[in-house]
């Protein structure tokens, strides 16, 4: 990993067109500005994360769901989740 | 309104030019139905014979499910109309329950024109990986 340490205002550039600019440092959190091209795609690494372990969990037990659905499908309608807006 | 999956099962196969999260190898698969009323169908890898996962179309579960494409996903995939998404997510099981939990937060989103996807990760925190679905019977 290359460490670098940068102020606020300071920016990184990743590439040829990645930048990524120190916002605001509050206490232990660091807003961080990423500028890419729109076919780079950027997300929380650790949502990332958890997107990979569900994936993993799903294909674990892809025979007992396939089996769980075909015996007692689920009933449509159950409540939606909350959204932050 | 989006596509059904009606438009994707069948012996065509779907292709993921990046993979899916932890499966990065992983580009071609099938969908094929599960159940006959066509709640459920089964994506299965054609590069991995072991990955496989159950998946569901979310509005029949999470009527206001609503998930927002950017622009650089919709570009990936090509979609010029939103009515050429196909859009459908993961199944998972519990071990020790009958439950199953829907990845909300991670939707597989097809263009139907083209048959090409992605497993897009949303940008909403809110959005549970593991939505649970209530039993029936």
């Amino acid at each position: 990993m290359l460490v670098l340490t940068r102020r606020v205002g300071e920016s990184i550039i990743i590439g040829d067109d990645i930048i990524v600019t120190v916002l605001d440092v509050r206490g232990d959190q660091v807003r961080v500005g990423i500028a890419a091209p729109r076919s780079v795609r950027v997300h929380r690494e650790e949502v990332v994360r958890q997107v990979e372990r569900e994936n993993a969990a799903a294909a674990a037990s892809a025979k007992r769901a396939a089996g769980l659905v075909g015996r007692r499908p689920p009933r449509p309608g159950s409540p939606p989740p909350s959204r932050k807006d | 309104m989006v596509q059904s999956t009606e438009a994707l099962t069948g012996d065509r196969e779907l292709r993921f030019p990046d993979g899916i999260p932890g499966f990065a190898d992983a580009r071609r698969f099938l969908l094929t139905d599960l159940t006959d009323d066509r709640t459920f169908q089964l994506l299965q890898s054609l590069d991995d014979p072991d990955l496989s996962m159950v998946v569901s179309v979310p509005w029949l579960f999470f009527p206001d499910y609503a998930p927002e494409l950017d622009d650089a996903e919709q570009r990936a995939l090509d979609l010029e109309r939103a009515e050429d998404a196909v859009v459908f997510c993961a199944v998972t099981a519990d071990e020790d329950e009958d439950s199953l939990y829907l990845n909300l937060l991670g939707p597989f989103v097809v263009n139907a024109r083209t048959r090409v996807g992605r497993q897009v990760v949303l940008d909403d925190p809110s959005l549970p990986a593991r939505a649970p679905v209530s039993g029936g019977g």
